[in-house]
């Protein structure tokens, strides 16, 4: 299939005729379009388990605020059973966004597969030093650029406006979580 | 808010700097390229056969993994991870030593090649190590825009994460073959299988049930008790008070309940557990949480978001060492395949598990992790499985 799309790709790196100039242009459009069909399986998937989500993620941050408010009366015992049901409930959570991670980040390798039968021997040397960079690097560089610019411009796209909003929902819920900061008094919270 | 922006912003430009002085170009090609050269030619056991097919990492003849089985065992692995957790990293695991066949591959050549043999160790314990990194990436992200993320001990787990993450790859990197690699890989399912085990006997369950007794019970009174009256509540609020800082004893207490943080702790944590997950070629994330929560009693919310960022670190400084320092080399479309069928897996789980209960999902793979354990020990240790499949 990489060979197939070969021909394709390539010509992302033929745009302008200047070696270092396609070079760096074809892979920030490579990683520009990897964050993009990523944001979209990773949303197709999120709203998929969306309702298990905010299921675990009500009872993580009931436990935690129980376990916050035990502390807080002084009872030791029920701020470790509470704190053990909330990391039980985290736990589901935790390995669930781990996975769904997974959404957005596959087709990174699939990038790096392509640009290292192809840029395997390409190499820059950094500056007023004796170490040089590979395509990895550039890669890894241009992908986390171009995640701040789509960051950026993600909610004024008509697909992902909608998915911001619902993110936004599901963040506050979490923020709904008390902290130990919560315990102080109000003049030594920072 | 602002200082801890700054803080943010300086350790990941330390982390970049870091990165791309580690990221010094190497010649993780031509590594593979000279291994294949010393590898004897031929179409005997233990020999490459030139003219066969490109396989895994476009070795010759090495086994090769059609795509949709690479994603068929990441929709297992996904689905594990959401519907039991941690046993799902071990279950990659398994599939990149047994399922796709690199293990008895790379066995041939322990006697006609063993850099080829170590060569392929190593890439199997980054394989490993890319599908668990790249999602703590993401994991910390979010942690840290939810504030849940507690960089001071985060930095001391990542003091002693990047200690640990660095010195395994480094000192073990081309020196252990895979036999020893899948004995040891072994030994690590048995641990999960005795977890697993434990949480469904009856002693595992009445510690849960007793647990969700006291909470109820306490939610209950709290609830009436805050009703009746803040000011008790603004009573509770003053209650606090950090009796002794220090480097090997933080101490608070609330009302006669008295709480105590070890700051060595998380650094020697962070070193033993980074260094067995790079060691196997693990995250780690199903070690540092019971680490944090049992072992140094800390509150979920510290847990939560620092064990993200631990596990980013450690994976970071591992995946590099194995990756730049010593060039191994990986199979990257393996892997875009096997993260594919992980977010599938990862959207079945959450509907399987509606129809099944939690209890019997784990007895089913304590099954599971006994066989794997049991076969990769003898496999390992023995020379051969005493268990047919592994």
């Amino acid at each position: 299939m990489l060979l197939t799309l070969d021909s394709y790709v390539i010509r992302l790196y033929q745009l302008t005729g200047y070696a270092l100039v396609d070079f760096f242009l074809g892979s920030f459009i490579l990683a520009f379009t990897a964050i993009i069909i990523g944001e979209v399986t990773s949303s197709v998937a999120f709203g998929a388990v969306k309702k298990y989500i905010e299921t675990s993620t009500d009872e993580m941050v009931r436990f935690q605020n129980l376990s916050i408010d035990a502390l807080a009366a002084g009872e030791g015992a029920t701020y470790t059973a509470c704190n053990k049901l909330a990391n039980d409930a985290f736990g589901k959570t935790f390995f669930m966004q781990v996975s769904l991670s997974a959404a957005l980040l596959w087709p990174v390798p699939f990038v790096l597969a392509w640009m290292q039968s192809r840029f395997s021997d390409v190499e820059f040397r950094l500056i007023f030093t004796e170490y040089s960079v590979g395509y990895i690097c550039v890669f890894i560089a241009l992908y986390a650029a171009a995640y701040l610019i789509f960051k950026r411009i993600k909610r004024r796209l008509p697909y992902f406006r909608e998915m911001t909003v619902t993110m936004a929902e599901y963040r506050k819920r979490s923020r709904e979580m008390k902290s130990l900061a919560d315990l102080l008094p109000p003049r030594d919270k920072m | 808010m602002k200082r801890k922006r700054w803080l943010i912003i300086g350790v990941m430009a330390a982390l970049a700097v870091i990165t791309i002085f580690v990221l010094s170009s190497s010649a993780i090609a031509g590594k593979l390229e000279d291994a294949i050269a010393q590898t004897p030619k031929g179409l005997e056991k233990g020999m490459i056969d030139q003219n066969a097919p490109p396989g895994f990492m476009g070795i010759p003849g090495a086994p090769r993994t059609f795509w949709l089985y690479g994603i068929l065992w990441g929709v297992w692995v996904g689905w594990i991870f959401s519907s039991v957790g941690a046993f799902g990293g071990i279950m990659a695991g398994v599939g990149h030593i047994t399922v796709f066949g690199l293990a008895d591959y790379g066995g041939t050549f322990k006697q006609t090649s063993p850099t080829l043999n170590k060569l392929l160790t190593d890439s199997i314990r980054v394989c490993n190590q890319y599908l668990v990194g790249l999602s703590a990436l993401i994991s910390s992200l979010t942690y840290y825009r939810m504030g849940r993320l507690v960089l001071p001990l985060g930095l001391c787990l990542a003091v002693g994460g990047i200690l640990g993450a660095y010195l395994i790859p480094v000192l073990t990197a081309g020196k252990i073959n895979l036999s020893m690699y899948i004995g040891y890989f072994g030994l690590v399912v048995f641990a999960v299988a005795a977890v697993l085990f434990y949480e469904t006997t009856p002693r595992g369950q009445a510690s849960k049930k007793a647990a969700k007794a006291a909470a109820k019970a306490f939610e209950d009174a709290h609830i009436r008790k805050t009703t009746a009256g803040s000011e008790q509540a603004a009573e509770w609020a003053r209650g606090v008070h950090v009796t002794q800082w220090g480097f090997t004893r933080t101490v608070f207490t609330f009302y006669g309940a008295e709480f105590s943080f070890n700051p060595v702790w998380p650094i020697v944590g962070g070193f033993v557990i980074a260094a067995i997950s790079a060691f196997i070629g693990v995250g780690g994330g199903f070690l540092y949480v019971p680490f944090l929560t049992s072992v140094a009693g800390l509150p979920m919310f510290i847990v939560a978001g620092t064990s993200a960022l631990a596990v980013l670190v450690s994976m970071i400084t591992s995946i590099f060492s194995y990756m730049f320092i010593k060039s191994v080399p990986v199979d990257f479309v393996l892997i875009g395949t096997e993260l594919i069928g992980i977010f599938i897996g990862s959207v079945l789980g959450p509907v399987t598990s509606k129809h099944i209960p939690e209890i019997w999902l784990k007895r089913l793979f304590v099954v599971l992790a006994v066989y794997v354990g049991i076969g990769y020990l003898t496999k390992g240790f023995l020379g051969h499985s005493v268990l047919p499949g592994m």
